[in-house]
Parts: structure tokens; C-alpha cells; sequence
């Protein structure tokens, strides 16, 4: 066996079973999502059943599931709106701050980020309901997820802006760039790794979180994704499974079709401030 | 650019003055934005929100969503706004209400929340009204809501849910055991899990491993308070319990009873897995509807009994509250009377899980009438529910009362914790009772200091 033989052994002995254990859970989801929700329990059913497509009917005409999904989409392009107005100058700025005090903002501002939501939902309920007015309101969630979204994306940021050099910058401002315009011109195009991240990051956290969520909005009809689906698909123990599955699969597939399509940059703009 | 020419800035302001004006024009006119009016003709009189849990038997909801509230709401001139969330999140809703000031008019919870007392109005007159109706308060109701210290009703319970075992029949007969006394169980457990079946009682930090253990431990004659609302968990009895279900745990059960939720032991017996459950009978309603293999075998009885009798706890005590600062108060306290005056009909919509917290507005004799009309295999098997309501159906706290402290320790799920302690071999049972009793302690010299019991 030649050593390219055995290279090619080697790496696909370690990622085709990473790629099993990982995709499994897809594959479970889409089959059990066509399976008939009689047949959920019956063992002999496990491989051998009746495809429906009737679950994704029930989530389609029985559920309020496409104004969940809408839910989650406008809460998330509009938190990630407002992240990355925000990140992208605070961590630049960081970035450029040379010394004790930038390494020490970085810091504070990251670790915001690690307070849970389930310490903070009770005192931002107050905050919400008695100075915002907007309980049981889709704007509470774009008002508080920043709070989580931004000290990730500003500490991602930070490192990935880091990277660039300041010659590039410098240059652009020989040449007759104002500060923001070398930051607009220069900075923010080369940086669009560490931006694509922020993107898919901060819309991957708004659509799972769940915590904030249950507690600032209760009617049906503003619900999101995170509490739509076990509110309203699991009636007290009847968990309708093929129906979760479903509902969680859906939105899987285009999350994941982003996340490849993007896997190169993404990696690049996780990795950023690791070389240099 | 001409004269007759508008400017950008002459644009903006002159859209956002029209657009301002119809703000004004829709605020001021209640109709133009909002539609229709429900009831036509006619000014709706207020408003009432209401939250509580997604039915476990599914034809509840239905009833109460789509014929009882829409009833009511005509009858009375008032728009009601529903909201059904899983039961495992509303003690985190009722502390986001509470924490903001702000919420539903009612709120409706599995348990009395008696460490909120301070929040709630109290809801005497409500009951009096009802009791007006339908006759008395039922004890177990009043046990449950009612804190004897202050003389203040912290919650109205609609309903109380009794907690049978069910057990399947065939995997018993199959091993020649029964359920009838924890001793048959523990004899039972060793050959069940050899054949695939173990018993399903969690040890998990839910609601159906609380109940299932606090009631276990008074059929050992141990109880977390005393009548006088005393702590008296560590004692002899309690270390007898504890090291009985870990005998039952090691030898007829699975690791799977720690992780569990309050919907895992139902799903345990639907698989067709667990030969013994602690649950309502939406265990049973739920293979009834689904039409399982194996539903003509599920049957239902009394809690088994241990050296200190048998004595079980209501499944689920639905308590709705009223919060001090709910808008719409008035609403709320007669949506209650109604409910709880016509609990006859919320009973037959549960399916029999449901009964009636005012005995007199359904009495056992017509429910067990009703039981035996269900023809579900094997046939009356649902009669023993009244007798199980009737007998063997106490609060939470009993002997004593539920209060603030009891609450805390059932939220806290203390009790489940000092089982699965000793089944995980953390500690053993005497240091974990030990250390159990210390932290309840704490907890009622904290409510008592408050003034609460």
C-alpha cells in the first residue's frame, strides 16, 4: 500500500465515522418525520413503515408553524442588524486600543457573555414589561438578544481585526481616505470572514434560544420557532414526535446548507485572531 | 429643481405629518385599526388573559378552548385571551410575572403556589360565591389553598387529579405478583426487569417523581411536616422509605428514572417497556387513543399500601391565581365561579381526569356513574378513581397544610434529590435523609420568620 493509500485510509478512518455519529441525528429526524405517529412506538415499525408527508401537512395547515418560522427569521435579521452595527465599530475600536486598556474592555465586554440568560430573565422581565412596555411583544427579543449576541461578536471581531495591519489602514489614509472611509473602503472588506461568522453565529443563537423567549412572549401568534414547537407539538405527554421532527428538521436544512456553503470563510473567521 | 417642485425634506414632512395623522385618527377610534368588533353591536365590557398548562388529555383543551371560553366570553361581554404552555414552565413564567409586576389575570398552576401569597389577592370571596352554588369546598382543595396563619385563600383550585398506579396486567400475571403493597412491588421488580419491563417511579427533579415519592414515603408513615406544620422528615420511617425504593431502583429499575420529565413515565409505558407506573390516567387515555397494542392490559389501583397505610396525593392540583396586580380582576374572579360551578361538564371533556375541586359540583355518585359507563377494557375499570379520590387522595404537606415552606421544598424538588442520592450511591441513606431534613429546616425557619406558617 502506497503512503497516499495509507494517508487517504487514515483520514477517512477518522471522518467517516465523525461524519455517521454526526449526521445520524438527520437521518433520524427525517425518518421518523415521515412516519405515521401510530407507528412511532412500535418497535417492529422502526425501519419498515408507511411514508407520509401527512406530518408536514399537520405542521403546515394545523399549527401556526410558517408565522413561528417568520417569528424566528425577523427576530433574527433584525438582532443581526443591530450586532454587527454595533460589534463592528466597538471591536474595531478595541482592536486599535493599544495596551492594558483594550486587552481589559475585550475582556469585560466577553464576559457579559458568559452570564447565563436563565440568572437574567428575571430582572430583564421588569425591565420589558414595566419600562418598555413590550410584553408578549416579538421587539422584546430584538431588544435583549443583543445582549448576548453582541459581546460575542465584538470579542470575535476584535480578534479578526487584529490581523489586519495597520500599514493597510495607514495607507489608505496617505491616499486621502478619512478614518471611517478606510474602515468602510479597506477594513470591513477584507474582514468579511469574521463578519460572515458573526452573521450565521448571532442568527444561530437568536433561533435557539429558548429561555428569554418562554418568558417575554406568550400568544401563539408572536411565538418563535424555539417555543412554538414544544408548546404546541407536545400536548402534556403526547409528544408528537413525527410532527417535532418535522418542525425541527425544516429549518435545519437551509442552516446547514449556509453553514457549508460558507465553511471555508467561517473557519477563517473563527480562527482570525488565533495566527499572529 | 421648480417651484411646484417638491423638495426631499418638504416630502418627509409632509408624509410623516399624514402618516401621523392617521395614527391619531386610528388611536382615537377604536375600531378603524383593530378591526371588526367580536361581538357585534356591541362594547365589550373587558378584557381577561388567562395562562395555564397544555391539557395531558388533549380533549380538555378542545372543550375549554373552543366551547367553554367562547361560551363564556359571549355570556359576559368580555374578550378572553387563552395561552397553553408546557406545564414544565410555568413555575419560570409565574416568577417572570411576578418579577415584572406584570402578567396574566389568571394564572393557573399544577401546584399551590403558597410561596407566592403575598402576591395573590385572596380569593375567599371567590370561594364563598362558589361554596354559595355548589356547596362546600372540598378538604383536600382546602388543605391545599387555604394557609391557616394568615386565614388568606392564596389560590382557587378548580380540580384535583387522583394518582393511581398503573400497572400492566399481563407482565404481572406473567410473574404471578400484583401491586397491591409495596412489599408484591419490590417481590415483582427483580423478575419484571429480568423480562425486559422494569417499574418506572423517577427519581428525577419533576413533578411526577415528587408526587410518586412523597407519597410512597407516607405509606412508610414518614412525612416532610407534621398536622401543626412542623418539619418531621428526619426520623426512622423516612430512612426505611428511602432504602425500600432504592431497593426497588436497583433491582427493577433503570439509570434512565434520574433524567427523567414529568412526561417520561407515561412515554416509558407507551413504549410498551415499564410494567409499573405512578401517574393520572392519561396513561391510559393516551394508549386508548392511540389504540397501543397492550391498552386492554393497563389497569388501574389504589397506590400500594406500606406499613404505614396507603396514602396517596392528588396527581395534579390545578390552583388559579389571581395577582394582585392582574388588570382585570373582576373578570378573573367570575370566569372562576363559572368554572368551578359547571366543573361537571370540565370533568366529562377531561375524560375523568379532572375532578372537581367543589365536590357538589359533581358528586363521586354521578361520576362513578360515569365511570362505569366507559367501555374501555377492562370494562369499569375507571370506577376505582372515585374511591382512590375519596380515600386515598391527600395534599401536598399532609398531615398538614400547604404552605409557603412545603412549597419551597416541592419546588426545590428536595425529595426526589434525597432518593436519587442514595440510588446513585452518593450517600447513604441516613447522611442524605440527615442532610435533606437540615436544608427543609432552613426553609421553614425562613417562613415562619416571615410569618407564613
Amino acid at each position: 500500500m502506497t503512503s497516499a493509500w495509507r494517508h487517504r485510509l487514515f483520514v477517512y478512518g477518522i471522518t467517516i465515522p465523525f461524519a455517521v455519529v454526526l449526521a445520524f441525528p438527520f437521518f433520524w429526524m427525517g425518518v421518523t418525520s415521515l412516519k405515521p405517529e401510530a407507528q412511532v412506538y412500535d418497535p417492529t415499525k422502526v425501519w419498515r413503515f408507511h411514508a407520509t408527508l401527512a406530518n408536514y401537512g399537520y405542521l403546515f395547515h394545523h399549527t401556526e408553524y410558517v408565522r413561528w418560522l417568520r417569528n424566528s427569521c425577523f427576530v433574527g435579521l433584525l438582532v443581526v442588524l443591530v450586532t454587527l452595527a454595533v460589534a463592528l465599530p466597538a471591536g474595531y475600536a478595541l482592536a486599535r486600543l493599544s495596551g492594558r486598556v483594550g486587552r481589559t474592555l475585550g475582556v469585560a465586554i466577553f464576559l457579559t457573555y458568559l452570564v447565563p440568560p436563565t440568572l437574567l430573565f428575571l430582572p430583564l422581565s421588569r425591565v420589558i414589561a414595566q419600562y418598555f412596555h413590550l410584553s408578549d411583544r416579538l421587539w422584546a427579543l430584538v431588544l435583549v438578544y443583543p445582549s448576548f449576541t453582541i459581546p460575542f461578536a465584538i470579542w470575535l471581531l476584535m480578534g479578526f481585526f487584529k490581523t489586519i495591519p495597520q500599514e493597510l489602514e495607514d495607507a489608505a489614509l496617505v491616499d486621502g481616505c478619512s478614518r471611517l472611509g478606510a474602515l468602510v473602503r479597506i477594513v470591513f472588506p477584507i474582514s468579511i470572514p469574521g463578519i460572515l461568522t458573526v452573521v450565521i453565529f448571532s442568527f444561530s443563537l437568536v433561533l435557539n434560544e429558548f429561555v428569554y423567549a418562554i418568558t417575554f412572549i406568550s400568544s401563539s401568534a408572536n411565538r418563535t420557532l424555539t417555543v412554538g414547537v414544544p408548546t404546541d407539538l407536545i400536548r402534556g405527554d403526547l409528544f408528537n414526535w413525527p410532527g417535532i421532527m418535522a418542525a425541527i428538521l425544516i429549518p435545519s436544512i437551509p442552516l446547514a446548507l449556509v453553514y457549508n456553503a460558507f465553511l471555508n470563510r467561517f473557519i477563517a473567521g473563527f480562527t482570525g485572531g488565533a495566527f499572529r | 429643481m421648480s417651484e411646484d417642485q417638491l423638495s426631499r425634506r418638504e416630502l418627509l414632512k409632509r408624509a410623516g405629518a399624514g402618516a401621523a395623522a392617521v395614527g391619531a385618527a386610528g388611536a382615537a377610534a377604536p375600531f378603524s385599526f383593530a378591526g371588526p368588533m367580536k361581538f357585534k353591536n356591541r362594547q365589550l365590557k373587558g378584557d381577561l388573559s388567562i395562562i395555564q398548562w397544555v391539557h395531558f388529555v388533549p380533549a380538555y383543551d378542545d372543550w375549554l378552548d373552543k366551547t367553554w371560553i367562547p361560551q363564556w366570553s359571549a355570556a359576559n361581554d368580555v374578550q378572553v385571551k387563552i395561552e397553553h404552555i408546557n406545564n414544565t414552565l410555568l413555575d419560570t413564567r409565574a416568577a417572570a410575572e411576578v418579577a415584572a409586576q406584570s402578567g396574566h389575570d389568571l394564572f393557573m398552576n399544577l401546584h399551590p403556589m403558597a410561596s407566592y401569597e403575598d402576591q395573590v389577592i385572596n380569593h375567599a370571596p371567590i370561594i364563598k360565591e362558589i361554596e354559595g352554588k355548589v356547596g362546600k369546598y372540598g378538604a383536600l382543595a382546602k388543605a391545599s389553598t387555604y394557609n391557616p396563619k394568615t386565614k388568606k385563600y392564596f389560590a382557587v383550585s378548580d380540580n384535583y387529579v387522583p394518582d393511581p398506579v398503573v400497572w400492566r396486567h399481563d407482565l404481572w400475571n406473567g410473574v404471578g405478583e400484583a401491586p397491591y403493597t409495596w412489599d408484591h412491588v419490590r417481590k415483582a421488580a427483580p423478575k419484571l426487569k429480568a423480562v425486559g419491563h422494569p417499574i418506572g417511579i423517577g427519581q428525577s427533579q419533576e413533578l411526577d417523581s415528587n408526587m410518586a415519592l412523597l407519597a410512597f414515603m407516607m405509606c412508610f408513615g414518614a412525612f416532610v411536616q407534621n398536622d401543626t406544620n412542623r418539619p418531621v422528615l428526619n426520623t426512622k420511617k423516612t430512612i426505611q422509605a428511602v432504602n425500600f425504593m432504592v431497593d426497588i431502583y436497583k433491582n427493577g429499575e433503570d439509570s434512565a428514572i434520574f433524567g427523567w420529565n414529568p412526561a417520561s413515565n407515561n412515554n416509558y409505558l407507551y413504549s410498551g417497556t415499564a410494567s409499573m407506573i405512578l401517574n393520572a390516567i392519561s396513561a391510559t387515555r393516551t394508549p386508548e387513543a392511540q389504540n397501543l397494542p397492550f391498552t386492554n392490559d393497563l389497569w388501574i389501583w389504589p397506590i400500594p399500601s406500606g406499613p404505614g397505610g396507603r396514602h396517596g396525593l392528588e396527581h395534579v392540583m390545578g390552583c388559579y391565581n389571581i395577582w394582585k396586580f392582574a388588570a382585570n380582576k373582576e373578570n378573573a374572579s367570575q370566569f372562576l365561579v363559572d368554572l368551578c360551578v359547571n366543573y361537571k361538564q370540565a370533568t366529562i371533556a377531561s375524560q375523568l381526569y379532572n375532578f372537581p375541586s367543589f365536590p357538589g359540583a359533581f358528586p363521586f355518585k354521578q361520576i362513578r356513574k360515569a365511570a362505569a359507563a366507559d367501555t374501555h377494557k377492562p370494562k369499569g375499570k375507571y370506577t376505582i378513581l372515585t374511591t382512590i379520590a375519596e380515600k386515598y387522595t391527600h395534599n401536598i404537606g399532609y398531615p398538614g397544610t400547604m404552605n409557603a415552606a412545603m412549597d419551597e421544598v416541592f419546588s426545590k424538588f428536595l425529595v426526589p434529590q434525597m432518593f436519587a442520592q442514595v440510588s446513585q450511591g452518593k450517600l447513604s441513606a441516613a447522611d442524605s435523609v440527615r442532610s435533606t431534613a437540615s436544608q427543609v429546616n432552613e426553609i421553614y425557619a425562613k417562613w415562619k420568620e416571615r410569618g407564613k406558617i
